[in-house]
């Protein structure tokens, strides 16, 4: 160590040791300014029998219990080198060197792990879910996601714990070391955008040189010193590949891709799962971006433009593309605008939410009502038909009252939409198309539909139901309709009667009569899947 | 007119470069199109380009928006835009420094989009009724957002962007914006240089370049800001990998349905480029989930991709490996296999799966057949090579220990012994290799050599714990108790809180120095173990995915947790079993009270298990643990029956075996008790007592001569017996 270096340091161990408590925020602004400090400071730590390695791992430690950031950041930017310092010193099986590095590593860990309070410190975030909205986003903006258990389990926001708490160390064992080192080596990746190059670059080396000390890689990288393998954990390794990677992309291009190979070839052998997820990840950003090392500034982050989206051709079968066209298939219609459809989806959410979806009438009921409504002959036949119902089952009372009650009001609700939503020409268009359908096939279509409780389901069934009402509207120019009369209306005083229940609110309970026949059709083969069970 | 038609030539000429990409010639175009006399209205040097009308039409379908475009041009040439109905931008832009700080003022002016279409960035000034916009090369631009002005100011604009509410034009700006977003918030910010969407960003940043003069230009205002998300409870993320997170998961929605499915020779190039879009997310997903632990998500979300990965081999490799983070072994087994199907020449992968076989699983055959891949890859696999004979002398091993014929068990005992030797040929300085080979000589009670490799294990890894501790129970085989207690103490100075380590060294107090150190141990465990796991229980709130798969792993796991035998292997020591529960439970009916208060709590199985095998050996393990084999044995001491029921439950359980040997020998039925204990033998050779009550029937019998044999092999192997079994201690790659 030259005599100019040891100046440097000694002059840096008394002038803070001399230093008043107010000056302290100064001081701590003017370190930037002493160029020479750090190097000197890397060259103490390095040089593990130097006499001043004891006075400036006290120092570090003091700067750090100080409290002031930028302090605590002068101390942690020598973290990497001081991990190394111990680790190939505990290595050697030397431990009376290391003891004041290990104090240092341990009273920084100790401290960081407590809050201001002296409590233990738990680190949490939360997972952020696309069911909740954001500043960003919109749930319903993000289309229908897959009802699964995992995506359930998930909804809304949750909190998780990530570190801690942890407890306090008085000496560093083989069983808690790498739980330590971990540890600081997360409050060092917490800091990183502070941390200075030469700080990343010794980050990179320690990462190579604990990954392949003892394995024939280490003949490779042309590395001497220890040659005794080290023990590492995944969590570990995790940490060193979040620090290569910022180095990666803040200059340190070449040992950063270095270390970062190490590090896999390590976990590799090692056969950690954690370590290669992440590692493969950032290796695989890292192929398309090309980092070149620029010249204009050592810190900037590179972005690739990649577009890509629109530069698919329309036609090609995506994800996205093969829902509309199950949605095509089932029931033809090809809403005018997105806008539409975005309208209903959201009049769909909202009755989703009343419990009273009744498993088999799906809410989209609405759709059929407001539109059908729309034709003056249709809410004239509702009328019809729902007076004639509730004829037949005249014993059957208050319910049926209620049920009566509601359609009168559905059917104002629907005016009231009617003006406000024009059908839209097409739609009308392809009712026409749809009489061609007979009323027999499309009732058991309907029955159908409903068990399975798919977006796409759901909306082919409302529409043809808005199709069904248009014929019925138009019934007296059908000859189909003038042949089976019975069944068509039957199956669309039945829609619209679900739909008034789902609209108003009070009423969830009441089980209409066509209810419980539909549920009599289907029984039989409910019982059929069941009979090989018992 | 001439001057005219060439000005307008060149313009084609320009426009055609442009639609090529060939942008190296357009400067030289430029030059000679500003030697053109110039027309009225035209300023010298300028050059005008038709914006394509729909390529507007699609951004923003306002009539007003006319637009001027400036191309600032790779090379730096002189690029002007000049209007076409009201507005005038003049903007020069060139490559130095001054003029660059110019356009990253103005950029600060205008919302800055990033036009997918054309590898261009799109300015939109929607301060009045026309929406300017100028298309620029988005390499150059950028860099004058992040060099020139700085990356706070790109993270704000970006955030700005992203705020606005999403319209169908907007869509894949906004995918593009937000994958870059996280990609500069995983690489370029960390922690504590983060601030949160919602706040102002800190004066000073460590981001920002300081040799850059930061323009102070932030007093603009414009007269309409775009419309962004609003209302209640509108979660804002607190946090770097938060916002990351949420703004992946964002892209991901949109990069997953837009992922291109069909497989048709026309589409692959779309197919590729959609998967590398979305691949790209997954990767950053991985980064951002990876750092904070969370691997059932991950999983979760890579399965997502799996509609679009077929052949492809990384989203496999990384399915695999969270399934695998996450605990979900079965299912990474399964993928891994695909791996292997489409990477067949990567012995990590077999080596992955060996790794789950023999762990959890407990899929012998499957994992064998792993290991003998990674071995046939001879050269291929160069230094896991060695790895793979360890995985398969381990598989042998284990698979030894479940045989319950004497002939079997011998036969994979000497195939796990070639490999373990294998292995550590090959692979002299791996300390498993070394110690596996140890553990593998002990357990066929070939001590002396065992301690040797042990030792060559220890100079390897001089703080291994498993070394240590066969180093320790090798000992107690050759009766140095007391050797073996000082190396189980030096190993528990470096970990402090094995439970292994500590059940060994209760096991060598009672016999070195008596049950009331020995309980006293026991005592000191039990705080360890409330003191850890009571501290680690709020940390185990990690999301449950699948309860279904948690139910499954947590019974596979109870399966196949190997309880060590913690009752004396001398028949006389029953008693003192007994008398010491009674002493424990009194001795520590506090710590006791206060465990069963919180017994209720679900917990982690894992500290469960070690309670329960604490209070298993206090024989009191019922109330935890009612169904293991070992608690009906500890119970059945006092009837036949329980040994019946244990023996049902697990056939192969020797101790049960014996004991219900002696009960019938008891019952002087001699012949069932003879047949019972040969069965014992066949089982585990090992067992002396098993051994000497085998003779002690047959000398009831009257079979002299078979009983002295008994009796001989008894003393035999009573001679290299451990303290406790040499198969305690777990092996696993």
């Amino acid at each position: 160590m030259l005599a100019m270096d040891q100046g440097v340091v000694e002059e840096w161990l008394s002038e803070f040791k001399t230093l008043p408590e107010t000056a302290i925020s100064s001081y701590a602004s003017s370190l930037k300014e002493k160029a020479s400090l750090v190097p000197a400071v890397y060259k103490v730590i390095r040089e593990n029998y130097s006499d001043l390695l004891e006075p400036v791992c006290h120092q570090l430690f003091e700067f750090y219990r100080s409290g002031e950031p930028r302090l605590q950041r002068f101390t942690l930017q020598f973290l990497p080198e001081l991990v190394w310092s111990y680790l190939s010193v505990s290595a050697g099986r030397d431990p009376h060197c290391s003891g004041c590095i290990e104090a240092l590593l341990l009273g920084i860990y100790n401290l960081e792990i407590v809050d201001k309070d002296g409590q233990s410190r738990i680190l949490t975030f939360t997972v952020p879910s696309l069911s909740k909205p954001s500043v960003y986003h919109e749930p319903s903006a993000i289309g229908s996601m897959a009802l699964t258990e995992g995506a359930l389990a998930n909804h809304g926001l949750s909190r998780v714990v990530y570190s801690g708490p942890h407890l306090q160390r008085e000496t560093f064992t083989a069983q808690n070391r790498f739980e330590v080192l971990t540890f600081l080596l997360l409050c060092y990746n917490a800091a990183l955008s502070y941390v200075t190059s030469s700080s990343l670059q010794s980050l990179c080396q320690l990462s190579s040189r604990v990954c392949i000390c003892g394995y024939p890689r280490q003949q490779m990288r042309r590395y001497k010193g220890i040659n005794s393998r080290m023990m590492v954990t995944s969590e570990f390794l995790v940490q060193l590949i979040t620090g290569i990677h910022f180095a990666l992309c803040n200059g340190e291009t070449e040992l950063g891709s270095k270390a970062l190979d190490d590090v896999l070839y390590r976990a590799q052998l090692e056969l950690y799962p954690e370590a290669l997820l992440v590692g493969n990840a950032i290796k695989s950003t890292l192929k398309g971006a090309a980092l070149k090392s620029n010249k204009e500034g050592t810190r900037s982050i590179q972005v690739e433009i990649t577009p890509t989206a629109s530069r698919i051709s329309r036609n090609a079968v995506t994800s996205l593309s093969i829902r509309g066209h199950r949605w095509k298939r089932h029931d033809a219609v090809d809403l005018g605008s997105p806008d539409e459809l975005m309208e209903i989806s959201e009049v769909d959410e909202g009755i989703c939410t009343q419990p009273g979806a009744q498993g088999n009438s799906p809410p989209t009921i609405v759709v059929s009502n407001a539109t059908a409504v729309s034709t003056k002959s249709v809410g004239k036949g509702l009328r019809r038909l729902g007076g004639s119902r509730s004829s037949k089952d005249k014993d059957k009372d208050k319910d049926k009252e209620k049920d009566k009650e509601k359609e009168g009001g559905a059917e104002q609700l629907s005016r009231k939409q009617s003006g406000s939503r024009a059908m839209s020409e097409n739609l009308e268009l392809l009712s026409l198309k749809r009489l061609t359908l007979t009323s027999s096939q499309s009732v058991p279509k309907g029955g159908t539909l409903s068990l399975s409780r798919t977006a796409s389901a759901v909306f082919s069934r409302s529409f043809e139901q808005v199709s069904n009402a248009l014929a019925a509207a138009a019934g007296t120019q059908q000859q189909q309709q003038l042949q089976q009369p019975q069944p068509p209306n039957h199956h669309i005083s039945r829609e619209n009667r679900y739909s008034a229940c789902s609209l108003q609110e009070e009423h969830l309970s009441p089980t209409p009569h066509h209810h419980h026949h539909q549920q009599q059709q289907r029984s039989p083969s409910i019982s059929l899947h069941l009979a090989p069970d018992v | 007119m001439t001057a005219r038609r060439s000005g307008s030539r060149l313009e084609g000429e320009i426009e055609r470069c442009r639609g090529e990409n060939q942008w190296e010639k357009i400067p030289e175009l430029v030059k000679q199109l500003a030697a053109k006399p110039l027309q009225n209205g035209e300023i010298r040097g300028l050059y005008t380009i038709k914006l394509r009308v729909t390529e507007l039409r699609g951004l923003y379908t306002r009539k007003s928006c006319l637009l001027c475009t400036v191309r600032a041009l790779r090379s730096g040439a002189h690029a002007h835009c000049c209007t076409a109905t009201t507005f005038k931008v003049e903007l020069t832009v060139r490559t130095d420094t001054a003029n660059r700080q110019e356009l990253a003022k103005y950029t600060e002016q205008n919302t800055v989009i990033i036009y997918p279409n054309s590898n261009n960035i799109v300015f939109i000034h929607n301060d009045m009724n026309y929406i300017l916009c100028i298309i620029v090369n988005a390499q150059y631009l950028y860099s004058c957002l992040c060099f020139c002005s700085n990356l706070t100011r790109g993270v704000g604009r970006f955030r700005e962007i992203l705020r606005a509410i999403e319209t169908r034009t907007t869509q894949n700006l906004r995918m593009t914006i937000a994958r870059q977003l996280a990609e500069i918030l995983l690489r370029g910010m960390c922690e504590q240089s983060y601030w949160s969407p919602l706040e102002d960003p800190p004066p000073q940043s460590p981001l920002d370049d300081p040799h850059c003069p930061t323009s102070s230009s932030r007093d603009y205002a414009l007269s309409r800001r775009p419309r962004v998300y609003s209302g209640e409870n509108l979660f804002c993320p607190q946090e770097n990998t938060e916002e990351a997170l949420l703004l992946l998961l964002i892209s991901e929605s949109m990069a997953n349905r837009d992922a291109v499915l069909s497989r048709i020779p026309e589409h692959s190039a779309d197919r590729v480029i959609s998967l590398q879009s979305a691949s790209v997310v997954y990767d950053l997903l991985t980064i951002a989930l990876g750092r904070r632990g969370q691997y059932e998500m991950l999983s979760e979300c890579l399965e997502r991709a799996m509609k679009f990965a077929f052949e492809e081999f990384h989203l496999w490799y990384q399915l695999a490996l969270s399934l695998m983070a996450a605990g979900k072994s079965a299912r990474a087994v399964k993928v891994l296999k695909e791996c292997i199907r489409l990477k067949p020449d990567d012995p990590t992968l077999p080596l992955l799966a060996v790794k789950l076989c023999i762990g959890n699983l407990h899929w012998l055959e499957e994992g064998e057949q792993f290991g003998k891949m990674v071995v046939e890859m001879e050269d291929k696999a160069s230094e896991f090579r060695a790895k793979g004979f360890l995985a398969i002398g381990l598989v042998y091993s284990l698979k030894a220990t479940d045989a319950s014929l004497r002939g079997v068990q011998e036969e994979y005992q000497r195939k796990a012994l070639g490999a373990f030797q294998r292995a550590q040929s090959l692979s002299p300085t791996d300390h498993l290799a070394a110690f596996y080979l140890a553990l593998q000589l002990a357990v066929s009670r070939q001590i002396p050599e065992a301690l040797g490799y042990v030792r060559q294990a220890l100079q390897l890894q001089g703080d291994d714990v498993h070394s240590l501790h066969l180093l320790a129970l090798l000992l107690s085989a050759q009766k140095h108790y007391h050797d073996a207690l000082n190396i189980i103490e030096m190993a528990l100075s470096e970990y402090p809180e094995n439970f292994m380590l500590l059940f060994t060294k209760v096991k060598l107090e009672t016999l070195c120095r008596g049950p009331e150190e020995a309980l006293l141990t026991c005592k000191h465990m039990l705080q360890i173990w409330k003191s850890c796991y009571n501290l680690t229980n709020p940390s185990d709130s990690g999301r449950g995915s699948s309860l279904l798969d948690r139910a499954i792993a947590d019974r596979r796991q109870l399966n196949t947790m190997t309880l060590p035998d913690f009752s004396d292997p001398e028949t006389g020591s029953v008693h003192a079993t007994s008398i010491a529960a009674s002493r424990v439970e009194q001795a520590l009916s506090e710590v006791a009270s206060s465990l069963q208060s919180s017994a209720p709590k679900q917990g982690p199985l894992h500290p469960w298990m070690t309670l329960a095998q604490i209070w298993l050996h206090a024989g009191a393990a019922e109330l935890v643990s009612p169904l293991s084999h070992n608690v009906l044995f500890m119970k059945g001491q006092e009837a036949k029956r329980w040994y019946e029921e244990a023996l049902s439950i697990s056939p192969t359980h020797v101790k049960s075996m014996q004991r219900m040997g002696l009960i019938l020998h008891q019952l002087q039925r001699y012949s069932l008790a003879e047949k019972v204990l040969r069965d014992a033998v066949q089982v585990s050779s090992t067992a002396h007592s098993v051994w000497n009550s085998l003779g002690e029937v047959l000398q009831a019998q009257g079979n002299h001569a078979a009983a002295t044999e008994c009796f001989l092999t008894a003393l035999e192997l009573e001679a290299s017996s451990p303290v406790l079994p040499f198969t305690v201690i777990p092996r696993t790659l």
